[in-house]
């Protein structure tokens, strides 16, 4: 018999990441909470230790629309202008 | 007419076929329908689809579902051919980005996805709107939903224990199909009232965790029903979390509610009315944080954003003082009930 494979094949896509930095002094460091209770506070914990323990210049936090979907369009045209990293955070 | 399917091919004896299945990890745990060619192109044909056509396309998984994945997948689930409309359209339900599959798909809250088919293919089909209404007995009920979770599975990934991570998940996820029991409704159906035609078939999907059974064998009218079903609901799901519910009213307590003269409209406003709860108490009951405050006792928050926000279906058997509601899944709008007809 005879039978198909029910699955996806995956198909490839290359993704370009963008290079890592040596060191966080002096980066803009952009924030992505996803509106679960808690996530602000927490992402803004970790950017003032960015800020105190590694150098990084200041933090900006947004707010993506729910935990379900992707980092808006304002968002990553905003992030590319003004971050230099960004922290991205599930909280639950 | 010859059609070219392009999915990998695997020989196997006939004997091996259904463990061959198991061990690829094909199977919701139950024994699947070998998909031969010749069935999978019986399921296309019914459809009339071409196998390479485009049915949803789910974003987050950067993964495109076809004719071709979804037929094969219905044929293990052991679907009839004439079924394959009704699972299109549930596919083109959930990848519709108001449904918003990555939620759901992965979600440790655990939906299913409930369908509810309304118009005349309900009937054509003999899909289940009365008696055992969530249960066994119904080929096409239970093999549709399966049909659309083992897509959920072998197309999108949503994989229990990896990618779907519901921590408790409950039995409709296997398969969660009802009709509404247009023929002994008074109401408007549901297809109706989200804009299709009576004549139009459709289905609607929704982000669902399972059915919770409330009891009212005492109340001659639809005031007393309806306040034992609106107790019920006030502390469920998140209590002001989920962005929608579906009722399903079943024989007794549609044709008492019905009997007080009540529309789907009334049935929706008083639900909407009698289910809110007060700040004070979710504080103390933990469902949201914070110390009471004064003036909490008397700040009311409704348990969803609108009366619309109920999904009223008459459904279930035409004896028992039972009917049951169906928290939706999610919070704010990150998952929405979607409708779609079924093309023929």
């Amino acid at each position: 018999m005879e039978i198909l494979d029910p699955t996806v094949e995956a198909a490839t896509q290359p993704i370009a990441y963008v290079d890592r930095p040596g060191s966080l002094k002096g980066k803009r460091i952009g924030l992505i909470e996803n509106t679960k209770y808690n996530s602000d506070k927490l992402l803004l914990k970790i950017g003032e230790i960015l800020k105190k323990d590694y150098g990084a210049s200041e933090t900006r936090l947004f707010r993506k629309h729910n935990a379900s979907v992707p980092a808006h369009e304002e968002i990553i045209v905003e992030v590319r202008k003004t971050c230099d990293v960004i922290v991205a955070g599930v909280g639950d | 007419m010859a059609v070219e399917l392009t999915s990998k091919r695997y020989r196997v004896e006939d004997l091996d076929a259904v463990e061959f299945c198991f061990q690829q990890g094909w199977t919701d745990g139950l024994p699947v329908i070998p998909p031969t060619p010749e069935r999978v192109e019986a399921m296309l044909a019914a459809g009339r689809l071409d196998p390479k056509q485009e049915i949803a396309f789910i974003t987050n998984r950067s993964v495109s579902i076809t004719a071709e994945k979804v037929a094969i997948n219905a044929v293990m689930a052991g679907c009839r051919p004439e079924y394959m409309g009704v699972v299109i359209a549930a596919v083109e339900g959930i990848g519709d980005p108001a449904w918003g599959y990555h939620g759901p798909g992965t979600s440790t809250g655990g939906a299913a996805v409930l369908m509810i088919v309304n118009g005349p293919i309900a009937r054509q089909l003999d899909i289940n709107s009365g008696d055992n209404l969530f249960g066994p007995g119904w080929r096409s009920s239970l093999t549709m939903g399966r049909a659309l979770r083992l897509v959920m599975r072998n197309v999108c990934g949503s994989i229990p224990g990896l990618l779907d991570r519901g921590t408790l998940g409950h039995p409709g996820k296997v398969s969660y199909v009802i009709a509404e029991n247009e023929a002994e409704s008074p109401w408007t159906p549901l297809h109706v009232e989200r804009g299709f035609r009576p004549d139009q078939s459709t289905v609607t999907v929704m982000a669902a965790e399972g059915p919770h059974q409330f009891y009212n064998q005492l109340s001659p009218d639809a005031e007393g029903v309806l306040t034992t079903l609106a107790d019920s609901m006030q502390h469920s799901g998140g209590a002001g979390r989920q962005p929608q519910y579906v009722v399903a009213l079943a024989g007794e307590h549609m044709r008492t509610i019905a009997g007080s003269g009540w529309t789907k409209k009334e049935i929706r406003q008083f639900l909407f009315d009698r289910t809110q709860n007060s700040l004070a108490h979710l504080k103390r009951t933990h469902r949201i944080p914070g110390e009471v405050q004064p003036g909490d006792e008397s700040k009311m928050r409704p348990i969803v954003a609108s009366p619309e926000d109920f999904l009223i279906v008459a459904a279930g058997g035409r004896a028992g003082s039972f009917s049951s509601f169906i928290p939706g899944w999610g919070s704010g709008n990150s998952s929405r009930a979607t409708t779609k007809e079924v093309k023929r």
